[in-house]
């Protein structure tokens, strides 16, 4: 069975989606433990981020490893006892695209990619109101903040929301990360975030940077 | 090789170019007025202008690099700054007589922004009108759908010509070009419709329209097809595909080798197959590109 996990792993990383999700359904149909199997998953999303940097892979591989997890987590998740599965999440983060920023297709890969790696994601769209910020963060207590914008506009509208969370005594207890367009060490310092990412995988690395597992 | 009927404005001096942000941070006017000069010769008949995030705070240096750019090439200068504070320090720097008289552009007025019109006190310019943002009850939403872009453009036409003076030659529409590996909600194929139906509608009778090129191979791999860039092969497609429908206006790199490609071209296939593609599935059909160019090498 030790090769039928290499073999998923191999699947995955190189993208043979339809023969990844055959052996996931064969093996766990043969009583394979569905945790070890999405530890295989999680080995194989590594083996794609280390692709990705090194410029063999690009977003689209990203995307569709993204996808396979997705599909071999719907079919194992439901094998796992219940309270093995309790706790599971590997943290929260709570992201947006600020207010009077409308792009989001950015954001949404970063949602896909975090929730694929394992943490709980309280996605709140786009063009999200500061109060909506706050009160997102007293309700769900992330240890990860994400703020998301594409215009150069919305630095202005990262650096009211980091002020906001700040005022409201709830910037100790978190992490800020900034994505989107022309995000840099400069804007950091202005938005008065923690660290900038320039893709998806900047985002889990951050997040699992911040969140040890 | 220029497309007839079909002009371009250089994006060049735009610090998200790796090299150009280089020349910015270190306020290399030299190097900055070699960029304008290069594009020019390529093909542009106007520059976009940005210094990225500076540009909020520092007035003195970006009228310091339109005044170095106006004094080196003779073409008209377009803004790029989604604020009439910015657009303000842009117009007034601007000198019209070292164009030929011509006038700026301003890049670029929404429905969401409109309190540019004020920035016509200053003097006359032309304008880019971008169209993937509508006001609806008082807020701004993204266009998602052809009737929503027609729509703004529609809208915005109407008020700038009967309200504001313009000619509507002197309107450029935006009908925003995203990133096709990003592309996941037909987003392309929904400006190739945008293009047609504002070419179509008689209201809108001769305003240009316009899309951000460069934004469209963003992310992609850097392949080659018989030693022409993937990118630059994605450009061209898309040309091929909007041109004939209305497109006349390239926002982009002069020296890119724009080209309507031959039916057979694979990356021409490619992107006709993808726009009629939604989701993982047209990105599945892209990523077959990888694979092509790999044999095409192997051959």
């Amino acid at each position: 069975m030790e090769d039928h996990g290499k073999q998923l792993i191999q699947h995955i990383a190189d993208m043979q989606e339809e023969e990844a999700a055959k052996l996931a359904r064969e093996m766990l149909d043969s009583g394979y433990d569905p945790v070890k199997l999405l530890g295989h998953c999680r080995e194989a999303m590594e083996i794609v981020g280390k692709r990705y940097e090194q410029g063999e892979y690009f977003l689209p591989e990203l995307m569709l490893a993204g996808e396979m997890l997705k599909a071999i987590g719907d079919m194992a998740k439901p094998l796992i006892p219940q309270d093995a599965s309790d706790g599971q999440a590997a943290g929260t983060v709570v992201i947006g695209t600020v207010q009077g920023d409308l792009h989001d297709i950015g954001k949404n890969i970063v949602v896909f990619m975090l929730e694929i790696n394992g943490f709980k994601v309280v996605d709140l769209g786009i063009d999200v109101p500061i109060a909506k910020f706050v009160d997102s963060i007293k309700e769900h207590k992330p240890q990860v903040v994400g703020l998301s914008g594409f215009l150069t506009l919305a630095f202005d509208a990262m650096k009211k929301t980091v002020e906001a969370i700040r005022e409201a005594g709830l910037r100790d207890h978190i992490k800020v990360m900034i994505g989107g367009g022309q995000v840099d060490d400069t804007v950091k310092i202005y938005t008065g975030a923690d660290a900038f990412g320039l893709n998806a995988m900047d985002a889990v690395s951050l997040c699992k940077h911040w969140v040890p597992t | 090789m220029a497309i007839p009927g079909v002009s371009i404005i250089g994006d060049r001096i735009n610090p998200g170019f790796k090299a150009t942000k280089a020349l910015v941070e270190s306020e290399d006017l030299a190097g900055l007025q070699a960029l304008a000069v290069r594009q020019v010769q390529a093909g542009a008949w106007c520059l976009d202008v940005t210094v990225g995030p500076r540009g909020y705070q520092d007035a003195h240096f970006l009228t310091e690099v339109i005044q170095a750019l106006q004094s080196t090439v003779n073409v008209p200068l377009c803004f790029d700054y989604p604020s009439a504070a910015v657009q303000e320090v842009c117009l007034k720097a601007y000198c019209p007589a070292k164009a030929g008289g011509r006038k700026p552009v301003v890049n670029s007025l929404a429905e969401t922004r409109q309190e540019m019109f004020e920035l016509l006190k200053i003097r006359p310019f032309q304008v880019i009108l971008m169209a993937s943002e509508r006001l609806e009850d008082g807020s701004p939403k993204s266009n998602k759908l052809t009737s929503e872009v027609l729509g703004v453009a529609r809208r915005m036409t109407g008020k700038l010509t009967q309200e504001y003076g313009f000619s509507r030659g002197d309107i450029f529409v935006d009908v925003t070009i995203h990133s096709l590996v990003s592309d996941l909600d037909g987003l392309t194929k929904m400006a190739l419709e945008a293009i047609r139906s504002i070419r179509e509608d008689s209201e809108l009778n001769g305003v240009h329209i316009i899309g951000g090129l460069t934004n469209i191979g963003n992310m992609l791999p850097s392949l080659k097809f018989d030693d022409v860039p993937l990118r630059q092969l994605v450009e061209s497609a898309f040309l091929t595909l909007a041109v004939p429908l209305g497109f006349d206006t390239i926002m982009g790199t002069p020296w890119n080798n724009f080209r309507i490609l031959p039916d057979d071209n694979i990356v021409l296939q490619a992107v006709k197959e993808f726009t009629e593609l939604k989701g993982l599935n047209a990105i599945r059909r892209l990523r077959q590109l990888w694979a092509q160019a790999k044999s095409s090498v192997n051959q």
